[in-house]
């Protein structure tokens, strides 16, 4: 293997698993917080209610998620890279 | 994730050349940046997501009420994350 190879699989390795520790908190997160508010009270089986809200929830904390990320992003430029 | 595992074992990290190595370097640098944007992004999430969407879900999409108050809460968070800074710096030199 030469180095191009060998750099490349490096990149690429970093970033399969870079993402996928991203979508392990995201998704700990969503369950987290759309079971809090979609099964207030678990009942035997899960209703179709809670399911529609669960679904309009995941939906919602990646919009969220998405806006928040902009927002901080956009803030940590007008900081600039001094300040953390 | 175990990196005894990792996929890079098999590689030959001794071919890399010296270009190779700092182009390596400043894109593991890149990666760390990006890692720590997102893991502050899930934790202001979970901020701003209790004090903006309090209520019950009814719709996936956020309306203007909610993305104003999502980013004026990430905007006043980074506020108070200086003034707390600030504040530290006061009682040290006090």
């Amino acid at each position: 293997m030469d180095s191009k190879a060998v750099k490349d699989a490096v990149f690429q390795q970093v970033v399969a698993e870079s993402n996928l520790a991203n979508a392990r908190v995201l998704i700990e997160k969503i369950q987290e917080n759309c079971f809090e508010k979609c099964i207030t009270k678990p009942g035997g089986s899960i209703s179709s209610g809670e399911q529609s809200c669960a679904t309009a929830c995941m939906e919602k904390y990646m919009n969220a998620w998405n806006h928040v990320n902009s927002a901080y992003i956009t803030r940590a430029r007008q900081e600039g890279a001094g300040t953390q | 994730m175990s990196l005894s595992q990792s996929p890079l074992d098999g590689l030959n990290l001794e071919s890399l050349n010296d270009q190779d190595k700092a182009e390596i370097r400043q894109f593991l640098n890149k990666q760390q940046q990006r890692s720590q944007i997102q893991a502050q992004t899930h934790q202001l999430t979970q901020v701003c997501w209790t004090k903006c969407v309090p209520g019950a879900v009814k719709s996936g999409k956020l309306d203007k009420t909610e993305e104003t108050c999502l980013a004026n809460c990430v905007n006043r968070f980074m506020d108070l994350n200086l003034l707390t800074v600030k504040h530290l710096q006061n009682m040290r030199s006090n």
